[in-house]
């Protein structure tokens, strides 16, 4: 019937499945790499980077106006940063999440173990060489490659970079509640970057970053889906990772 | 001061004023403060009007107005010494070349003969004799206010003034040394301004670069007669510094941005735009956002206080802020007229990447990585990566 084998690098939960059971070849391990709450907050921040950098352009440079007429208008750019602070306040909610869960959840620690590997410079010349189709994919410890590594760790970077600067903007635009309450501090961030100016600038130019580093991000994303044939992408949907028997 | 009442405040305010009556005047004059406003023609009820709005502007009660009156009564019991430093003496014109002279300036030029380099008859050697007389006369009781940025450093020489060829930070240190109060007023003392933008050559730095003591900042280019002066009475009344910005600015003046208070804000919200100056939503006095209103980015109460005596400020003439009042504005903001999406930055890469905006250099890197992901697809279909 089924029997259990644990796999070597077992990230954590292991479903063997044999073909009697359900039907996959037996050589075949289903294994959870990515848990319940990684996906929900990975396809909330998805949409909340996409609602907030069009609304971020808009915000920027208001491209569409409302034809002028005389009647009562649907204040178009109030609406657009009123989706913008609240999908700001959930980017917020779900970055804090994912650094909480990164740094000590314990469904976590492949996350914590892929920073090994970045220390490895072996591991960094054959992923690199992997890349430009110059050998094997090496083996890793941890669920990221260094290179994937230091990107996330940069984009997170960004994230707070644009969470800080969202929040000076934000106690300027609501000053009472939770914007009296981060007024002082925000000031602050405000006096270190010079001016009101250059924190709409820094803003905007970490929206740069982000796009940039997501469409690379994408890229990577359907590459290792075609090419890895462990099923990566189906794991960001489902949770479930493919591995050979080996 | 949270705890303070109204009561208690107006008898703090009472004993300074009580206080200060006891100091004598300042001498060399031959009429009083009174007299020279009634002079100038402004009645009694012009005088109480005026000392209405500013109480009021102070944020204080019109219970506080009679007080505010006996206040200024004794302003020139407080020697003014008004520096000018690396500066185009903006700052003393919005105050004292109104087409008729208000009541603001009047009481200025009143109280701050004592120094000012601009309206005093001295010059040349007298002239320096009367800034150390002053300074050692009215030693810790004057107030400094100083215009413009100081050149310091190895640049400290580009500002040298008078026959002793004492450079001006020489000077500003010296004076801020011995001051009851010190006010930096306007851009260039409260943050360096022009002569400071990049590549500041002759080293210009804000005053309170140049002393440890706390430095009132009144930016602003100028900044309004009502700011300059309103710090002033703020002071005389309290006799202590106003409570401050994160840049040192007063509160009271500096604590909202101009986009806050603006009159045009409706239309902002509601996404009508001023497309190009001329157009039809100009004549409809709507947004200037989109034609280079730097508002959101710079606090300051010209809404509210306006210029020239009252009657207007460079939104409601349909031009967008150019957010004078704000650190480093020069560099900061971008080019006036245009929005701070569109500001510029230096890639000189040998003309390479010249002018070009956050946005342009997002789109190129963008498009790069375009070709990029591209290449490395087709490479990847014709010689797929070893497993
Ligand atoms: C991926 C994340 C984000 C992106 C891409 C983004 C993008 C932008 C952009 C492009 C602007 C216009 C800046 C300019 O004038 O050039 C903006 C403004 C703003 N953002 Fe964000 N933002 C993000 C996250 C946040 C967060 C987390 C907050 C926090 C609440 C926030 C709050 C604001 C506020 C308050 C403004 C200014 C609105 C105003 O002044 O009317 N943003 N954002
Ligand atoms: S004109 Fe300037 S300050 Fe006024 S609402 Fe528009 S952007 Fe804000």
């Amino acid at each position: 019937m089924v029997a259990f084998a644990i796999h070597k690098e077992l990230p954590m939960k292991t479903e063997q499945h044999t073909d009697t059971a359900e039907g996959y070849p037996a050589e075949i391990t289903e294994e959870m790499e990515f848990t319940p709450a990684y996906r929900w907050q990975h396809w909330i921040r998805a949409v909340a980077i996409l609602i907030l950098t069009f609304t971020g352009f808009y915000i920027a440079y208001p491209f569409v106006a409302p034809a002028v007429s005389s009647e009562p208008n649907n204040f178009l750019y109030a609406l657009m940063r009123s989706w913008h602070i609240i999908f700001g306040f959930v980017m917020i909610g779900v970055v804090i999440l994912k650094v909480y869960l990164t740094l000590v959840g314990r469904a976590y620690k492949h996350e914590r173990a892929s920073l090994g590997d970045t220390l490895k410079p072996k591991v960094w010349i054959a992923q690199i060489k992997y890349y430009l189709f110059m050998g094997k994919h090496p083996h890793l410890k941890g669920v990221y490659n260094p290179l994937q590594t230091m990107a996330y760790a940069g984009l997170y970077v960004t994230f707070f970079a644009l969470i800080v600067t969202g929040l000076v903007l934000y106690v300027h635009v609501y000053h009472e509640g939770l914007g009296a309450l981060l007024y002082e501090p925000m000031r602050f961030f405000e006096v270190l970057m010079g001016g009101m100016a250059n924190v709409r600038q820094i803003h905007h130019i970490a929206m740069w970053v982000v796009i940039i580093v997501v469409v690379i991000h994408i890229y990577m994303a359907i590459f290792n889906a075609v090419f890895g044939k462990n099923g990566s992408m189906d794991a960001i949907f489902s949770g479930m990772k493919w591995h050979k028997k080996h | 001061m949270e705890k303070t009442t109204y009561d208690s405040l107006h008898q703090a305010f009472r004993q300074r004023v009580e206080g200060l009556k006891k100091l004598p005047p300042m001498e060399g004059r031959d009429k009083s403060i009174e007299e020279t406003i009634e002079e100038a023609g402004f009645s009694r009820r012009d005088f109480m009007k005026w000392v209405s709005a500013v109480t009021a502007m102070l944020a204080l009660p019109a219970t506080f107005s009679p007080l505010m009156a006996e206040a200024v009564k004794v302003a020139d019991r407080l020697p003014i010494i008004w520096l000018h430093m690396a500066e185009c003496t903006g700052c003393t014109e919005s105050l004292l070349r109104s087409a008729n002279p208000s009541i603001d300036s009047l009481i200025f030029d009143y109280i701050s003969l004592e120094y000012q380099e601009t309206i005093m008859s001295a010059a040349g050697w007298q002239a320096e004799e009367n800034l150390e007389h002053a300074i050692e006369r009215y030693k810790g009781r004057y107030i400094l206010m100083v215009e413009g940025g100081i050149p310091s450093g190895e640049m400290e020489s580009f500002l040298t003034i008078g026959g002793h060829g004492k450079s001006g930070r020489a000077i500003a240190e010296e004076t801020s040394e011995n001051a009851a109060a010190i006010f930096a007023i306007g851009t260039c003392s409260a943050f360096g301004g022009v002569q400071a933008a990049a590549p500041n050559p002759t080293g210009a730095v804000a005053l309170s670069e140049v002393t440890d003591k706390t430095v009132i900042n009144v930016p602003g280019c100028p900044p309004s007669e009502k700011n300059i002066v309103g710090t002033l009475l703020h002071y005389l009344l309290y006799g202590t510094l106003p409570a401050l910005d994160a840049y040192n600015r007063p509160k009271w003046a500096y604590r909202l941005r101009i986009h806050d208070l603006c009159e045009r804000r409706g239309h902002f919200d509601a996404g009508e735009f001023v497309e190009k100056f001329g157009d039809n939503a100009a004549k409809d006095g709507f947004c200037l956002y989109k034609v280079g209103c730097k508002g959101p980015y710079t606090f300051n109460n010209c809404a509210k206080q306006k210029f020239n005596q009252g009657t207007s400020w460079p939104v409601q003439t349909g031009f967008g802020c150019i957010g004078c009042s704000e650190p480093n504005f020069w560099d900061t903001m971008g080019t006036v007229n245009e929005p701070l999406r569109d500001r510029l930055y230096n890639t000189v890469f040998g003309g390479l990447g010249a002018d070009a905006t956050a946005d342009k250099i997002g789109v190129g890197i963008l498009a790069a990585v375009g070709v990029g992901v591209a290449a490395h697809a087709a490479v990847a279909a014709i010689k797929p990566p070893k497993v």
